[in-house]
């Protein structure tokens, strides 16, 4: 027996390497789906987020958001202080270090991510769903509202049954018709523009169109009477 | 003597038309101006912010299988024998060139450099109130259908796609009702040859004068084809004019208080 672990003794660091990872790693959560079965895990539930054979969650693919090209290139893509916005919401604390930030409410700095349908018409305030401090960064590994497990333990707490696929529903939704749309969310864009033109358009033809009828046959009945 | 331009279906599909449009705009406007006074005010209505999405999801079922029906009741309308002059012949709703042809002849007759335009049973004015509903009505009923159902909507779409579901049903929800409150309502009631309201749709016939001066092609096409005096009609009773002047005048009201009062609360709206 001895032998046998004098042999084996470069085992032994390793296990307890594994015990301690297993120890680290989050727990999987209740409402994360289950593998159906070995060869057809999910097809039918889950289609519409793309390879499940390898992965049970795999979200973060669909983020609506595109990157910019040619920005995000090189060894350091973006200037400092770029870099320290990028860097925040994947902190564990994303607010580490804002002067007086105990004195602050959301709304003075996020006034924007609080006039959507979340905040508006649910009544749903900021931790409900960002949790209290120190408010995780949205890509923070452990951070609830991580992609990886966001439908599970944020958005399923109202909506029962949530998947993956529809936790990339943009809560913050940026304004439909402005130009950083076009780059962020081009679909919203167009579509708000298409819209937006149709209805001009409409309008523009027959609002005019409505009042020169009116005032043509207003004339024209009045020059039938007199005859 | 009056001839007549709509059979009773087509009366009915007119008529729910109205009660099911004015209920989807009057519950989708409390609830998109709920966080304004007026908004609050107007899903009391309704009974409430909540109860107004019910109502607002059942009429829309209704709307959804109201179209259906007209489809059907389209199919059943169609010659098959002779199809092409079945859709593209002067009694379909069907647009063609001689629209187009009319349309320039219009502005020029409105400009006062022309005739007026030998109109024949449809307008164009007409067939665009048509085909708006007819695209309309399936865009609201598939975003509409992707906002009640979320969770099954993303199994086959992301989720970001009812961003734009969303943002696809406001808008042209906003767009029918702008269109019906202020040109259609105009073109039905305002104008001066149909002030105070035109009764068409409702008594089914029109006077014949009144077909000779807007639609004198129509006229001519049925003294042609000896259809003329099958289309002649009686003109509807007394107690019936009433009834349909209480309710149109009601769908009216209830439509330009509507529209004032959303275009006042419209800057009181923070969705982004």
């Amino acid at each position: 027996m001895e032998k046998w672990i004098n042999r084996r003794k470069g085992l032994i660091p390793v296990m307890i390497g594994l015990l301690a990872a297993m120890l680290l790693f989050p727990q999987a959560a209740f409402s994360q789906e289950e593998v159906a079965s070995a060869i057809r895990r999910y097809k039918e539930r889950e289609a519409s987020t793309g390879y499940y054979e390898q992965y049970e969650v795999r979200p973060r693919h669909e983020r609506p958001f595109v990157s910019i090209p040619g920005v995000r290139q090189g060894i350091f893509p973006y200037s400092p202080s770029a870099a320290q916005v990028r860097t925040r919401n994947r902190m564990a604390d994303s607010h580490l270090g804002i002067k007086f930030y105990r004195h602050r409410r959301c709304e003075d700095c996020h006034i924007k991510e609080t006039r959507d349908i979340h905040t508006t018409r649910a009544n749903l305030t900021c931790r409900q769903c960002h949790g209290g401090e120190p408010v995780a960064g949205i890509n923070f590994y452990y951070s609830p509202l991580n992609p990886l497990r966001r439908h599970a333990y944020v958005c399923a707490k109202c909506h029962e049954g949530s998947s993956a696929s529809f936790a990339a529903y943009v809560v913050h939704e940026p304004a439909a018709g402005a130009p950083a749309t076009k780059e962020s969310f081009p679909l919203l864009y167009y579509s708000y523009w298409l819209m937006l033109l149709l209805l001009a358009g409409t309008l523009a033809f027959f609002i005019p169109h409505s009042i020169m009828v009116g005032l043509r046959e207003l004339f024209w009945k009045k020059g039938k009477g007199g005859e | 003597m009056r001839i007549r331009r709509f059979n009773k279906v087509e009366q009915l599909f007119h008529l729910f038309l109205i009660i099911t449009f004015l209920v989807q705009a009057g519950t989708g406007f409390s609830r998109f101006f709920i966080t304004t006074a007026w908004g609050k005010k107007l899903s009391y209505l309704f009974g409430g912010y909540d109860t107004s999405l019910l109502i607002h999801k059942w009429t829309g079922g209704l709307m959804i299988a109201g179209f259906l029906l007209h489809l059907i009741y389209l199919l059943s309308r169609v010659n098959w024998q002779n199809l092409g002059k079945s859709i593209f012949g002067p009694d379909s709703l069907v647009p063609n060139l001689q629209d187009a042809r009319h349309l320039w002849q219009r502005i020029l007759w409105l400009l006062g450099l022309g005739p007026p335009p030998k109109l024949e049973r449809w307008a164009y004015w007409e067939k665009f109130d048509y085909w708006a509903v007819f695209w309309g009505l399936p865009l609201l009923a598939v975003t509409g259908l992707m906002l009640i159902y979320p969770l099954q909507t993303c199994r086959i779409l992301p989720g970001w796609a009812l961003n734009v579901a969303a943002l696809l049903h406001r808008a042209e929800a906003i767009l029918a009702v702008l269109y019906i409150f202020l040109v259609h309502f105009f073109i039905g009631h305002l104008r001066p040859s149909s002030f105070p309201m035109n009764e068409a749709m409702f008594a089914g016939t029109v006077e014949m004068e009144e077909a000779m001066a807007e639609k004198p092609a129509w006229v001519e096409r049925l003294k042609e084809e000896g259809k003329l005096e099958p289309a002649t009609a009686k003109p509807p009773a007394l107690w019936y004019r009433i009834i349909y002047y209480i309710f149109g005048y009601s769908a009216l009201v209830f439509g330009v208080y509507l529209l004032v009062n959303g275009i006042i609360y419209s800057p009181y709206v923070r969705l982004h």
